[in-house]
């Protein structure tokens, strides 16, 4: 097989602020996802998917958990001759030592990497959302219009428009997409709903130029200065592709818990299957459950539980990640629960996000009795015993490893627990 | 000091396993999946990767390659690295007789140069088709201290299961002093496991000696218990041999039981997860808003919607509204349609149980198979590998639908009790 041309960067190290106790410990991109993966694996199918097996992860913050994700690559295949994920933290050079000042930041300070790769096409990704797109497709209409930048773009709804980068696009190639006029970054008035995925295919050339410039100003991202620059130079020609599929991008703690909803349900917005989703399931020894038990008053509805749980109390519309126990008389409902948490004798959980290795004691109530679509989340981070009891209101968020002496008999709605 | 990790392993892997009846025509016994997600091999090995053993030989000559890939380049039981593997060991051709192993121990000698090639203080000398746990280190230590040239695992049956098995009539230093195998009248209630721990030497010593000694059992271990020093290593705990029918559904059925003492997750079973069939991983198994469930094993990549009830289910497998599952055992990628119902039954690789389909009909359990009176007496029914039920059908108890069956070749909209039914429409 003769060397493949693209060369894929996933932006990996952000910590996101909102998701809170979830990414005390692990940039977002380690989130678990889905009951078995993390959200980085979706990015990592999708290149797969797409053919593209040259990668490299640009990561900084709390990076173990990452790298212990990727392994060797072999989880997507992306180990052989032309097959690979490098892992690329900061790194000490002869004249720059420094931490990543930024994602563009990132990507300039490899550009030694990237150059011995002598790519034809560069795909900068983030690694932080979930959706299914063959990125061969981008990158064919990328080379058709040859262009110097091509940009994934999907619609949200016009309120949202605030929170993200958007394109106004001329009519080119109609639904396919389009040559973008002009960009903002999260715009106070939106003029446009197409929103920018953070999926950038590159001309080498641009993208060296465009880094290089952008090393005098003193701020490095993508969104906010390297796309504005580009799109503002009259003789170069960035595109927009217009993505239709599902887009979760879960920013928000509320909107992560959205997403996994969309995992539920007969006809589920996420179908991991169709997908063709991969994770490593070496991580974390996922391959070594043994199949989910259900005892004998096990109640499971709407739900999806991997391997290595056992249920013996009541699950619904909830997602159980492996090594899940809920015993008799617990109620987990419309609950994302992470890996090898114990639910103890008649807990009741509702719309709670709790991160691994919890325990939590008999009687612990967490939540609403009923909950509603605008019912706040509550998240657990990990490593706590919840002790016997406890209650704990809706919204409220609870720190890493809370010590025994610390938790209180109740804690009320929206309150932290540090 | 000789460490236990030196002995080196051979896994006899190479029975028929006929009276597993046609969960064996495509495979050898010990690559029969077990437990949802494991198959039968697995427990041998992982309790060789759990002793620290690294060297293994795994003997195959019956339908190898399902075996084979199973055990793939070892990795699974993290059998890779520079003085770590495991090496499939086939029949050979040899120079003058027929080249098939005659026997346990014929397999060995046919493998003497495998042998000869790993030198080692000990060989442990396994049968890859039990379900069990076991720590083959403190076996190995156990050889030592009692300075025996042949250790054999042991383990108390009820007296009137001994007929099935090696007896060993003991000592009081557990030296095995006589030895009968598979007596009719029972003189004690010590079953030998089929697990030999042999002093290397003595082992290739033994298998020069007398090319007609062809088994471990018949012959080896009764010339040696006269000759020699044999010692009997006690086991207690949870070991079936799963070579029959009832036998294998049993342990499956122990599987759901908590009191049972199998756990393959607390014994640390590992199994060989890739399947080149597959592009995706499975994702986490789907339960429907109306699914019912109890005193059950569900894998990933399942969708319930149905009720599934003392039942363990592989990977893949589709129980769909109004559809009820229960005592019985599915294979990876079987789908029950709407409102039918398998009732009793073991199910192997993608079946296809169609509309209100009935596998499992009536109350006629002692209407034996009657092809196979041995393999099928209490009930249960077997489906062939990627057979089909049509939709609406009957099927008795006791019953066999071979292989790949397709819905045509059914007779009628009934199989009766005991009745086979072959791909050419022949009902026996």
């Amino acid at each position: 097989m003769l060397k493949p041309s693209t060369l894929a960067m996933i932006l990996a190290g952000s910590r996101v602020d909102e998701l809170n106790v979830l990414t005390y410990y692990r940039p977002k991109s380690a989130v678990p996802f889905g009951g078995v993966g993390r959200v980085i694996d979706f990015s990592l199918s999708n290149l797969l998917n797409s053919g593209i097996e040259q990668v490299a992860l640009l990561s900084q913050y709390h990076s173990y958990s990452l790298i212990n994700h990727i392994g060797t690559g072999a989880a997507w295949d992306m180990i052989g001759r032309y097959r690979h994920v490098s892992i690329l933290p900061p790194h000490l050079g002869s004249e720059v030592a420094d931490w990543y000042r930024g994602p563009a930041d990132a990507i300039y300070k490899n550009l030694d990497y990237v150059h011995y790769h002598c790519p034809e096409e560069i795909l900068i990704l983030s690694g932080d959302h979930i959706y299914k797109m063959d990125y061969q497709d981008l990158i064919d209409y990328h080379n058709e219009k040859d262009a110097d930048l091509t940009i994934a773009f999907t619609r949200v709804p016009m309120d949202e428009a605030t929170r993200f980068g958007v394109a106004l696009m001329d009519d080119e190639d109609g639904a396919r997409g389009g040559r973008v006029v002009k960009y903002w970054e999260k715009p106070q008035s939106p003029e446009s709903d197409w929103a920018s995925m953070t999926v950038l295919c590159f001309k080498p050339e641009v993208l060296y130029r465009a880094l290089e410039q952008n090393q005098e100003s003193d701020s490095y991202h993508f969104g906010r200065d390297i796309i504005p620059m580009l799109v503002a130079q009259q003789n170069c020609k960035v595109y927009g592709y217009k993505f239709c599929g599902y887009w979760g991008y879960t920013r928000t703690i509320n909107e992560y818990w959205q997403s996994n909803m969309d995992l539920l349900g007969p006809k589920p917005l996420i179908d991991l299957e169709k997908w063709v989703f991969r994770t490593n399931l070496e991580h974390r020894h996922i391959r070594d459950n043994e199949p989910s038990l259900m005892g004998e008053d096990a109640v499971v509805h709407n739900s999806m539980i991997y391997n290595g749980c056992k249920i013996g109390g009541t699950v619904r519309n909830s997602v159980l990640f492996p090594g899940v126990h809920v015993k008799k008389g617990a109620i987990v409902e419309n609950s994302v629960i992470f890996f090898s948490n114990i639910i103890g004798e008649n807990c009741r959980l509702n719309k709670v996000v709790t991160d691994v290795n919890n325990s939590f004691a008999r009687n612990v109530m967490i939540g609403p009795e009923y909950c509603t679509d605008r019912t706040p989340v509550t998240v657990v981070g990990w490593n706590n015993k919840v002790p016997e009891g406890v209650i704990i209101g809706e919204g409220a968020t609870v720190y890493p490893q809370i010590p025994k002496e610390r938790w209180p008999a109740i804690l009320g709605a929206g309150e932290e627990l540090r | 000091m000789k460490r236990a990790k030196e002995a080196l392993v051979l896994i006899l892997a190479g029975g028929v396993g006929s009276r597993l009846n046609i969960l064996v025509q495509k495979r050898a016994k010990p690559a029969v999946p077990f437990g949802g997600i494991y198959r039968i091999i697995d427990f041998s090995l992982s309790n060789v990767m759990n002793s620290g053993l690294k060297k293994v030989g795994v003997l195959t000559q019956y339908k190898p390659l399902s075996l084979m890939n199973h055990l793939g380049m070892g990795d699974a039981w993290d059998f890779t690295g520079r003085s770590r593997g495991v090496t499939i060991l086939p029949p050979r051709t040899g120079e003058k007789e027929s080249d098939w192993y005659q026997g346990t121990a014929d397999a060995v000698r046919r493998n003497i140069d495998f042998l000869e090639a790993n030198p080692a203080g000990e060989v442990v000398i396994l049968s890859g088709d039990h379900i069990y746990h076991m720590e083959f280190d403190g076996m190995i230590e156990y050889h030592r201290s009692k300075k025996a040239d042949v250790t054999v695992g042991m383990m108390v049956v009820p007296k009137s299961e001994i007929h099935q098995f090696g007896a060993g009539i003991v000592d009081k230093n557990d030296r095995i002093i006589e030895w009968e195998e598979k007596p009719k009248e029972p003189r004690t209630n010590l079953a030998s496991m089929g697990i030999y721990v042999f002093d290397y030497q003595y082992l290739l010593n033994t298998l020069i000696r007398d090319r007609a000694e062809i088994d471990f059992g018949m012959h080896i271990l009764s010339r040696a218990i006269a000759e020699d020093n044999v010692f009997a290593y006690p086991f207690y705990g949870y070991w079936r041999d799963v070579g029959t029918i009832q036998a294998y559904w049993e342990a499956n059925m122990d599987v759901l039981k908590k009191e049972s003492g199998i756990s393959p997750q607390k014994w640390q079973i590992r199994t060989n997860i890739e399947s080149k069939k597959r592009l995706a991983d499975r994702a986490p198994a789907r339960f429907g808003a109306a699914c019912q469930l109890k005193n059950c094993m569900i894998s990933a990549g399942s969708n319930i919607q149905g009720s599934v009830i003392n039942s363990v289910l592989a990977p893949g497998v589709v129980v769909e509204e109004g559809a009820i599952v229960k005592d019985s055992i599915l294979f990876e990628d079987c789908v029950v349609k709407k409102g039918a119902v398998v009732d009793l039954a073991i199910l192997d690789k993608r079946v296809h149980v169609g509309e209100k389909a009935i596998v499992g009909f009536g109350e006629n359990y002692k209407v034996v198979n009657q092809l196979k009176p041995s393999h099928l007496y209490t009930g249960i029914t077997l489906i062939g590998k990627g057979a089909a039920v049509p939709p609406e059908q009957k099927i008795g108890r006791n019953c066999v639908i071979n292989t790949n069956i397709i819905e045509a070749a059914y007779p009628g909209r009934a199989i009766g009790d005991g009745e086979s039914l072959f791909a050419d429409g022949e009902v026996t």
